[in-house]
């Protein structure tokens, strides 16, 4: 019994030593085609006068995965871009009845949110238009004024300017028609900012030209002032590196901000 | 006899409805092109909605009109049938509900739902919409990729089913109550899937 299993015992370890003497001797043969396949690589770049360097340079240079295919291929050096062109509403309403009469209702949808966003663009300019150029010593940022609009739905309509001297900031958003707006609305007046004397005041209720608003301070970020306009619009200043709260204030209170609500259709 | 007398009389309703719906676009077309010309941007804006709104309306009705008015042995219920236009978070609603008691099957859509990215996520991904405990898998509807959820009662052990289909930018939602995954997928086969997508989209 003894001897069955010392020689079962002695077969198994012949096994061990002598896949793993195979797996040697497949690491030395791997080994040897690499050398050999490098060789021949640098004779054949030899004979064809490829500099070494070179080929190295044009592998790391190529994006991982790519094949060589896609190494010539130009890359683009600039072109004009996209032309910005609003929506023409008298076309798209035009469209609208037509599709309407037709039977075609989701391409009159679609025409009509398609004049909803020519308006809304056209509203958005008439905005900006009647913003302050400068506010508190600080230029507006022409590069910066943005009109963003869906066209329809939950986002609405949002209205942005920059001012900026040196390292101060100030940022106006007006956003309008939002579904969120009403959510804000309904915490002002469930009195969802409650305010607190003790612990350090990061937020407090404020007027702005007669309209509630809340103030806001956080040591990374600035100032942050927002004004809910009626009953769909929110305007929002943002200022960096302001010095006080009264800063804030007077840099918001040189904005007309019942002209804007009036603009947005607000009551 | 008394039948036919309801229905030419739910008939000369609907159309009446629908003539509704038709004037009022066409009024509030009138006043889109007025108020844009006048320079009145706010309220072309709100006549626009106002738009938007009817022919919602108008879409909801017309897929009403294209679903099945019998899913089976289970008859629709025509009270319950109901069009909400709710322009802005999402668009137009539509609701039927067939059969009677606690077996009831409900069938809606929601045009612009907000769950639509993340159903078309799911499917997009293969991994993720099959799950290993068989409550949730892909199947196709008319072509359509559908989610297929199971859930079972802990009370009565009943299994219910909920099959989501995103039509575009569209949700289509069956409920059925009690069921197997074979009768839902054959229910749900009845659904005109894709004429409702050319109304909708």
């Amino acid at each position: 019994m003894n001897i069955k299993f010392l020689s079962a015992c002695l077969v198994a370890v012949l096994f061990t030593f002598s896949s793993s003497g195979q797996g040697f001797v497949n690491k030395l043969r791997q080994k040897a085609d690499e050398a050999a396949a490098k060789a021949l690589e640098k004779k054949a770049k030899e004979k064809a006068g490829i500099d070494d360097a070179q080929t190295d340079d044009t592998n790391s240079n190529r994006p991982s995965g790519s094949s060589s295919k896609n190494a010539n291929r130009p890359s683009n050096k600039g072109g004009g871009g996209l032309i910005s062109t609003p929506p023409d509403v008298k076309q798209h309403l035009a469209d609208a009845e037509t599709s309407y009469k037709s039977g075609s209702y989701g391409e009159a949808r679609y025409a009509v949110q398609q004049a909803m966003l020519g308006v809304e663009m056209e509203i958005g300019k008439k905005v900006l238009e009647a913003l302050p150029a400068s506010v508190s010593g600080l230029d507006k940022l022409e590069e910066a004024d943005q009109v963003t609009s869906a066209g329809y739905g939950w986002s609405g309509l949002t209205i942005h300017r920059e001012y900026l001297k040196d390292d101060k900031e100030l940022r106006a958003t007006i956003a309008n028609n939002s579904a969120w707006m009403s959510a804000v609305n309904m915490y002002m007046a469930n009195g969802g900012y409650a305010q607190t004397t003790n612990g350090e005041q990061n937020w407090k209720q404020v007027k702005v030209k007669g309209h509630k608003a809340i103030i806001e301070y956080d040591d990374n970020s600035g100032y942050k002032l927002s004004v809910p306009l009626g009953q769909t619009s929110l305007i929002v200043w943002e200022g960096v590196n302001f010095e006080s709260e009264q800063e804030m204030m007077s840099a918001a209170n040189s904005f007309d901000i019942d002209g804007i609500k009036n603009m947005l259709g607000e009551k | 006899m008394e039948k036919m007398k309801i229905l030419l009389t739910l008939s000369f309703i609907l159309s009446l409805t629908a003539t509704g719906w038709s004037q009022d676009f066409s009024k509030n077309i009138t006043t889109a092109k007025n108020s844009y010309a006048g320079g009145n941007l706010e309220d072309a804006r709100f006549a626009m909605e106002q738009m938007l709104n009817d022919i919602d309306m108008v879409i909801g009705r017309e897929v009403l009109k294209m679903l099945p008015a019998k899913m089976e042995t289970f008859t629709s219920n025509p009270k319950n049938d109901n069009v909400a236009a709710n322009t802005g978070l999402a668009g137009v609603a539509i609701h039927r509900d067939y059969g009677t008691g606690e077996k009831i099957l409900n069938l809606d859509l929601m045009s612009n739902s907000p769950i639509v990215a993340s159903i078309n996520a799911i499917l997009s991904i293969p991994f993720m919409g099959n799950s290993g405990d068989g409550t949730q898998k892909i199947i196709k509807v008319e072509g359509y990729k559908a989610i297929l959820q199971k859930s079972v009662d802990a009370e009565s052990s009943k299994t219910n089913y909920t099959l989501q289909i995103p039509i575009g930018a569209t949700l289509l939602t069956f409920t059925a109550p009690d069921t197997n995954e074979e009768d839902v997928i054959r229910m749900a086969n009845l659904i005109p899937i894709s004429q409702i997508t050319k109304l909708v989209e």
